[in-house]
């Protein structure tokens, strides 16, 4: 079985899942991501980094249109997912973001219980066959976002409740119990201890076999430790992109290489 | 004006108060800021606040208590026989006080000598034709023990008020002296002044508080008065209304069950009408609108809340009345008789929705508006449609706030009057027909009280009865919105 896996590993890594064409996007008259191209590779852990300010978080937006939400937001060039335009009229946007899950960079847990907030994709998208099913999903979900033994006694208990690391990772259980095919988590362990921090990185590299994943992150040796792929961001322009080795030991650009070196940002 | 020019003068104390405590307090740093405890400003408005508080407040009290202990006073020296048959000692008293001020006034514009005020054998039908003649409002002649009484009033007024100028000015002074002596480089002025302002603050919100409790007060003793008068089971579980305005005591029925039947059935129909759309019209407003739409409709929909509710009822007896009985009434589109006039509990419940859809959408659109766009995002991310996030999120965060809207409206519509007088009829009845006309509670409460009442009848009194029914009913009702709130937010925050 394992080995199976590895086999379509090997094969899937060059399919491309998400490809970005001359990306523009503005706030109003500022111009916040400029030109960016970029290849997001399907089963494969891409990481965001950059100083505050550059991007990140807007760009990702753009990756499941969340950035319609915001009046003043403007889209330009074309984002095709497995080669179809995104921003297209066709797509359906909350289609979309079914498939294209989002981990927000502040932690938004619905004022709901516990056991609803994680049942709310799967009942909307009708994932559960019955509740056993759902409750199935329920706890797998909080397993995987590493909080199912702290939360399994009050799972009735508003999520709002929780502390800041604990409703962090509510909501990537949450985001995980739809089952997306590509996840975006907007720096997922801001606010989370070192322990937890390591269960959800384990988490990222487990949801590696079947989807892609990008996560926006401060945090250069999470960026090593989690990443095959890093694109480096500075002022909405998309600096350098390629393997995380390569990015770290021998970056082309002395941007990046005065980034991750902490002399910029 | 007298009283005017006694403000002036404390005001003008407390200013060079201010100026001096603040020269005083700069020289006592020995003229560098640095060496003194506070800004220079504070030890100014020390003396100031010193020497104004307490000067305003013995001149409000004395405002006050003044003309109650001269009236008793004057009162009690009032012999039995200067009250007529059919009058009574109150209507003497502001008799006498009316002389007093008009002798007062005349004197002063040159109508009547003042001669004739320190004789007490004056020719009183002399003194009531100058009296008339400055324009004073002297109602009957006058007669000899008014005279006297006017008298005594206005030389204890006089003197009254003489003493006030020397105590309050004097107040201030001393005031102003204590907080001089204060001022010195090491003196916390800065804490004494906060210290007072936050008195000061409490005073304002005690007001507040003491005359809802005299409100209240009056509301109570009235309702026991009227008790005392009437039975209480009457009131409460009397199902008939039916008073009478001969004064032929003990014949009037005035059971508050046909009243209040009439409030809550038209109360219901009109949140019946106005939390529906209302709450649509917020959802819309404030989830789907553009922001042009927004900026047009929105102020549009206010209007409505600003139009008096007196041509809400006219709308209601002239269009929506005649309207409900063309399609309900007899020979109406339905061919069904139901409604025989245009006056029924559905012709003002539907104009009074119409009056509080405004009051629920607008409140509601803020509550929607307030709930954080960072979980309409949270919901979209996880790829919920619209409606689905408005229903599941945005709807449950705001419920509080939307419950406490519904019951605000409720009060609202409990508490109205113009448009049930016009659109629901004066009849008291007990149906379950809201095509019939019924009245509410403050509607009686007004037609009780209209016209010439006898203020000591129970059919006058029972006004404050029902008053204080409607009172305790709204009451009833903000605290349990208050309780719903509580609750969800202890869950939700
Ligand atoms: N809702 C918005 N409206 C207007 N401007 C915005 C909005 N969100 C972001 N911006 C602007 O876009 C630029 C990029 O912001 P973005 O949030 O993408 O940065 P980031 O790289 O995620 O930063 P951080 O690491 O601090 O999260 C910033 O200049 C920011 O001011
Ligand atoms: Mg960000």
């Amino acid at each position: 079985m394992n080995d199976m896996r590895l086999i379509d590993r090997a094969v899937d890594m060059k399919d491309i899942k998400i490809a970005a064409r001359d990306v523009q996007v503005y706030y109003g008259d500022n111009h916040a991501i400029k030109d960016v191209n970029v290849d997001i590779a399907d089963k494969t852990v891409t990481a965001f980094i950059g100083p505050s300010g550059c991007g990140k978080s807007t760009f990702l937006r753009s990756l499941n249109r969340m950035n319609d939400t915001i009046d003043i937001c403007r889209v330009e060039g074309n984002i095709l997912l497995d080669g179809e335009d995104i921003y297209d009229k066709q797509v359906d946007p909350v289609q979309l973001r079914a498939k294209v899950g989002m981990v927000f960079q502040k932690p938004n847990p619905f004022p709901k219980s516990i056991y609803d907030n994680v049942a709310y994709g799967p009942r909307i998208h009708g994932l559960a066959k019955n509740k056993a099913d759902l409750d199935e999903i329920v706890e797998k979900a909080l397993r995987r976002g590493a909080i199912w033994d702290e939360v399994k006694d009050r799972l009735d208990k508003p999520g709002t409740g929780l502390s800041g690391g604990q409703q962090q990772r509510l909501c990537i259980a949450r985001a995980v119990a739809t089952e997306p095919e590509v996840l975006l988590m907007d720096e997922p362990c801001s606010a989370l201890d070192p322990i937890a921090t390591a269960q959800v990185e384990e988490l990222i590299d487990e949801l590696r076999e079947n989807y892609s994943v990008v996560i926006v992150t401060h945090s250069m040796q999470q960026a090593a430790r989690v990443s095959q792929k890093t694109a480096f961001f500075h002022l909405g322009n998309l600096v350098e992109y390629g393997e995380t080795g390569q990015i770290f030991t021998n970056p082309v650009d002395p941007r990046t290489e005065s980034y991750i070196t902490g002399r910029i940002g | 004006m007298p009283i005017l020019w006694l403000i002036c003068a404390v005001l003008i104390i407390a200013a060079i108060g201010f100026v001096i405590g603040r020269t005083r307090a700069i020289s006592s740093g020995q003229g560098d800021i640095r060496n003194l405890h506070s800004l220079p400003s504070y030890y100014g408005w020390n003396v100031a606040l010193k020497s104004m508080v307490p000067a305003f407040f013995v001149l409000i009290v004395w405002l006050i208590a003044q003309p109650l202990i001269i009236s008793s006073v004057v009162s009690s020296n009032l012999p039995e026989t200067a009250i007529p048959e059919g009058s009574s000692a109150g209507l003497i008293m502001s008799e006498v006080q009316r002389t007093s001020n008009g002798v007062s006034a005349a004197v002063i514009s040159g109508d009547l000598d003042s001669a004739v005020l320190a004789d007490s054998a004056a020719d009183l039908s002399a003194v009531t034709e100058a009296l008339k003649n400055a324009g004073q409002i002297v109602t009957t002649e006058l007669t000899q023990p008014i005279w006297d009484a006017a008298l005594s009033y206005r030389s204890m007024s006089n003197a009254g008020t003489t003493a006030m100028w020397v105590v309050v000015i004097a107040l201030a002074i001393a005031g102003a002296v204590w907080g001089l002596r204060q001022t010195n480089a090491d003196f916390r002025a800065r804490n004494t002044v906060e210290t007072s302002i936050r008195y000061m603050l409490i005073a304002a919100a005690s007001i507040a508080i003491l005359t809802t409790v005299g409100i209240v007060l009056s509301l109570v003793f009235n309702t026991i008065e009227f008790f005392r008068l009437y039975p209480i089971t009457h009131f409460f579980f009397g199902t008939e209304w039916a008073p009478s305005f001969s004064g032929r005591g003990g014949s009037s029925e005035l059971g508050i069950l046909p009243l209040l039947w009439g409030t809550l059935y038209i109360s219901v129909v009109a949140l019946a009408v106005a939390v529906p759309i209302g709450l649509f019209a917020a959802i819309y407003l404030s989830e789907y609108a553009s922001k042009s739409v927004r900026s047009v409709a929105k102020p549009l929909l206010e209007v409505l809340a600003g139009i008096p509710t007196i041509v809400y009822g006219l709308f209601a007896l002239l269009t929506v009345g005649p309207l409900l009985v063309s399609v309900f009434g007899e020979g109406g589109y339905l061919g069904v008789d139901w409604q025989g006039g245009g006056r029924a509990v559905m012709t003002a419940g539907i104009v009074m929705g119409i009056m509080l859809i405004p009051f629920v959408s607008s409140l509601s659109d803020d509550i929607i508006n307030a709930v954080p766009q960072s979980l309409r995002d949270g919901s979209y991310g996880l790829g919920a449609t619209q409606s689905e996030t408005i229903k599941q999120v945005v709807l449950p965060a705001a419920l509080p706030g939307i419950v406490g809207a519904v019951l605000l409206a409720a009060s609202r519509a409990i508490g109205e009057t113009m448009i049930v007088v016009l659109g629901a009829g004066a009849a008291a009845r007990l149906s379950l027909n809201p095509f019939e006309a019924m009245t509410t509670v403050t509607a009686k409460i007004v037609s009780q009280l209209t016209g010439d009442s006898d203020f000591s009848s129970p059919e006058a009194l029972v006004a404050f009865a029902l008053g204080m029914t409607l009172f305790i009913l709204t009451l009833g009702l903000n605290i349990f919105a208050l309780y719903i709130v509580n609750k969800y937010r202890e869950q939700y925050d």
